[in-house]
């Protein structure tokens, strides 16, 4: 009786064949994520949120307090503070202290304010920490921005410097579950092909009507310029876009003005000086630049809110003649986001004093503002806001 | 937006980086002898095992601290520069003229954009949730018939398999363009073609140098000096007569 041979597949038939495979598999894979997001895509994309109903009408600002928060023992150094509410009226804030700025013992340190005190500080992420869940080093530590999300999530994005100055930073992604207690790094962020350098971040993340919220980054390897990341509610990035096409801006303050109308203020790092400005009027898809406010920014950082009384207050610097670029600290508010009057000038002192990098939060009725003291640490008002008066 | 896991890049980086750290090391070997498969495979298993070292003991510390991930497609091509090392191929096509060019063109267009210089957002296009992917399939499919035909197997079956880590896992960061290109890979293509257009203009430099003679000996050959002019032609053979 004959054998019947089987013919075997040849080695280039078998590579062919293989390849085919993986394709198939490669098509399977993108199928099974296309299935949600084309579900997704059927609801709107997420706008600004505007929190709170507008009273309507001026309002007035009562200070109530004024402390320093207090700074960890040995650490002469301190700047860029962020804050973010957690319940039960409370206020978690963030900050960079250590020897110097970029020195090695740089760590981010947090403190509660509850019962009208704030707590001892306590270490919320060091190089070392970052490094060693990232799995690779960590130069040295930036400013953190911080974002409590609607599950009671602590999301911090911290400025992580890979090899080089600030301009060699990266944002790691740190997550608490237990009002910030504790973090655990759940990535570095995307945003650059150049070995994903050059992207810091500075001012407060804003609000979205779908529990996500946008990011405000930027970057800075000689030009400078403004990016926006997106989230959604889990804390997951959707979106990365540039805001505008200025090559001299920097840390955009972002405000909503309506549900499609949002603005970006920026600190401005060009010869004109002057705060700049730009508008989106696509819910954030795209962005104009617009002529600057008639605003003295010697290259300094501000902060800003959308009141509940649908006013929009700010926090910058005023560079007048008898004062350097941080040593006047003042708070502003306006109608329009265009034409901005003074309120108060909440820190004044001599040339060369710091008074600088603000961050405003509004917690019920309840106006909360911190900022670097001459570098050395982290001041905090308090302010009644209250519905009638003269602002 | 589709980001990888945090625990997965960390495994890539590693193993990224053991393949671009061994062909690197093949890399300085005398060019004159082949490299012995033992040694190669030593290399190897050096540059994996010293990946594998805790915190700053690793390389991969230290090359995350300036790189982060190599991309995909630098990967492939340094697994595809070992193979042809493995069988002792000396002339490399692991990066073929055709796709250097592509890779200087696409890098310089993204590099351009990322440094603020442009505002078209091409990095940001990378995280796209529809168009993206689909590139990224109709590139794997070219790469497959690409393969089929036999045209530049070696770099088309490494550019699959970054577009398959990116497909499958998203790695190494969720963007298909650092999937494919990133600036190391950017700068070995760019040096890739610098050396071929210098080879090329050695060649056309030698060739300029012989062209005199060549034309002396044409000249020569039609007008040659009276005195030296064949009378007739003399039949010859070799052949014993």
């Amino acid at each position: 009786m004959e054998n019947p041979q089987i013919p075997r597949p040849r080695p280039r038939n078998r590579v062919l064949l293989g390849c085919v495979l993986l394709v198939l598999l490669m098509l399977g894979a993108e199928g099974l994520r296309w299935t949600p997001h084309l579900h997704a895509a059927a609801h709107a994309a997420a706008q600004p949120s505007l929190a709170g109903a507008a009273l309507g009408g001026p309002v007035t600002l009562t200070e109530l307090s004024h402390t320093r928060i207090p700074a960890p023992q040995g650490m002469p150094s301190a700047h860029a503070s962020s804050m973010t509410p957690l319940a039960g009226n409370r206020m978690l804030a963030f900050w960079w202290a250590g020897s110097r700025e970029s020195g090695p013992d740089v760590k981010v340190y947090a403190s509660t304010w509850a019962n009208g005190a704030w707590s001892a500080p306590w270490v919320v992420a060091s190089r070392e920490s970052l490094g060693a869940e990232l799995g690779f080093g960590v130069r040295r530590i930036g400013n953190p921005v911080a974002w409590t999300d609607r599950d009671g999530k602590i999301h911090l994005y911290v400025v992580a410097t890979g090899l080089g100055g600030w301009a060699a930073s990266r944002i790691a992604h740190i997550v608490s579950t237990d009002q910030g207690a504790s973090f655990r790094v759940r990535r570095v962020l995307p945003t650059s092909p150049l070995f994903n350098t050059s992207a810091l971040v500075r001012t407060s993340p804003l609000a979205l009507s779908d529990g996500g919220w946008w990011l405000p980054v930027y970057f800075e390897i000689g030009n400078k310029y403004p990016m926006l990341m997106a989230f959604d509610a889990q804390g997951n990035p959707t979106s990365l876009a540039r805001i505008g096409q200025s090559t001299s801006t920097l840390q955009p303050a972002i405000v909503a003005v309506s549900k499609t109308e949002v603005r970006a203020l920026l600190r401005d790092d060009s010869e004109a000086r002057r705060m700049q400005h730009a508008a989106s009027v696509d819910g954030g898809a795209s962005w104009q630049d617009l002529p600057a406010l008639d605003l003295p920014n010697h290259n300094t950082s501000m902060a800003a809110i959308r009141l509940a009384s649908g006013q929009f207050l700010m926090l910058h610097n005023h560079a007048a003649d008898d004062a350097s670029a941080r040593s006047v600290l003042r708070l502003s508010i306006s109608q329009d986001m265009r034409s901005w009057r003074t309120v108060a000038d909440i820190a004044r002192g001599k040339a060369g004093d710091e008074f600088s990098y603000p961050t405003l939060q509004q917690v019920g009725d309840e106006l909360h503002v911190t900022y670097t003291w001459q570098r050395q640490a982290i001041a905090h008002h308090r302010y009644r806001i209250q519905a009638g008066g003269t602002i | 937006m589709n980001l990888p896991d945090l625990s997965l890049q960390i495994l890539y980086g590693r193993l990224g980086w053991a393949i671009v750290l061994a062909t690197v090391a093949c890399a300085l070997w005398r060019r004159s002898a082949p490299m012995p498969r033992v040694a190669l495979a030593a290399v190897l298993a050096v540059a994996l095992a010293a990946m594998s070292l805790p915190g700053e003991l690793s390389p991969a510390w230290w090359l995350g601290l300036a790189f982060q991930y190599p991309s995909g497609l630098l990967v492939g091509c340094c697994l595809l520069r070992l193979a042809e090392r493995w069988n002792g191929i000396r002339r490399s096509r692991a990066m073929p003229q055709a796709l250097a060019g592509v890779l200087v063109v696409v890098g310089a267009l993204l590099y351009i954009d990322a440094m603020g210089f442009l505002a078209r957002g091409f990095y940001y296009a990378g995280f796209g949730a529809l168009a993206m992917p689909l590139l990224g399939l109709v590139a794997a499919i070219g790469c497959v018939l690409a393969i089929a035909r036999g045209h530049g197997r070696g770099p088309a079956a490494s550019l699959l398999g970054a577009l398959a880590l990116f497909a499958l896992l998203r790695l190494p960061t969720g963007n298909l363009w650092d999937a494919v290109i990133d600036p190391l890979l950017w700068a070995w293509a760019t040096s890739a073609l610098l050396l071929a257009a210098l080879r090329r203009s050695g060649r056309r430099a030698s060739d300029r140098l012989a062209a005199p003679e060549q034309a002396q000996e044409q000249e020569a050959a039609r007008n040659p000096a009276p005195g030296l002019q064949p009378l007739a032609t003399e039949r010859f053979s070799s052949l014993k007569e």
